[in-house]
């Protein structure tokens, strides 16, 4: 199986990474007012080594015919290794969400996702050129 | 059956919060309505007020969050001496609702902050998912 070109193929980890990290955003912000709540946030994506290749690029889950997927329990979609966030505030419920702070990792993976999305059709563009007839 | 997208949970969860919130904000209006809601027989229990208890709930495969259920707060009622009111009993006292319109404003100021940030987070999804489908445009 090709690895495909790794710029490509390190973005769309990127990419995938951003998009399960927006998720366990919004269930943190969903569950601000549940007591005992505590939030979780992503282990972080070392992207200089998805470049260079030292680590394995993340690959979608795997799922079984009846759509049960084969990861570990607190992996996300696309593989992603969900951590517990540390402690900031907790109330006296025991929940410990900060909205600011989730709304900070929000505005965070959502500029980091236009830029990936920007080099990626920047990466398109060159291939498509390397692509075309000489001449053309 | 196909998996959800993870942009479809972090907006179905959203949207949980979304309808927890108009939920709690509800039992905040229902609160103060009747802050002052006596009794209508003699000696008898006024308004209690009530509180909304939130739980995570799985929604899509993702953790969202829902209304439970709503529990009686157990706070005792304060008296108040009036004779004249209806619900006074041999001594003269009225039993008031244990309903601080202090306390329901603040729990409607946070059900308004949990509101809006919830929709800022359907806001950001739906942004992303527009972006991403950009590329197939290029």
């Amino acid at each position: 199986m090709d690895q495909g070109i790794s710029l490509l193929s390190a973005l769309k980890s990127q990419m995938g990474w951003l998009s399960d990290r927006q998720k366990v955003v919004s269930q943190n912000v969903a569950n601000a007012s549940t007591p005992g709540f505590k939030p979780k946030d992503l282990a972080p994506l070392d992207f200089a080594a998805l470049m260079s290749g030292q680590s394995a690029p993340v690959v979608p889950t795997i799922r079984l015919m009846d759509g049960t997927p084969l990861a570990a329990p607190d992996a996300t979609a696309h593989g992603s290794k969900q951590i517990t966030s540390p402690d900031s505030e907790t109330t006296m419920d025991g929940n410990s969400v900060v909205l600011e702070e989730e709304m900070l990792k929000m505005s965070d993976s959502r500029q980091n996702f236009e830029a990936a999305v920007g080099f990626y059709e920047k990466a398109q563009d060159l291939i498509r050129m390397a692509a075309k007839a000489p001449g053309k | 059956m196909l998996s959800p997208l993870v942009s479809d949970q972090t907006t179905a969860v959203a949207v949980s919060a979304l309808k927890a919130q108009q939920a709690r904000m509800r039992i905040v209006a229902e609160n103060l309505a009747n802050a002052d809601s006596t009794a209508t027989t003699k000696g008898g229990d006024p308004y209690r007020r009530q509180v909304p208890v939130f739980t995570t709930s799985k929604i899509d495969g993702a953790t969202g969050v829902k209304l439970a259920q709503v529990v009686p707060d157990q706070t005792a009622f304060v008296q108040e001496y009036d004779p004249s009111n209806p619900a006074a009993d041999a001594n003269g006292n009225v039993k008031r609702p244990n309903v601080d319109p202090l306390m329901e404003t603040m729990d409607m100021r946070d059900a308004q902050r949990a509101y809006e940030a919830n929709i800022s987070v359907i806001e950001n999804a739906s942004a992303m998912t527009e972006k991403t489908l950009d590329i197939l445009s290029k």
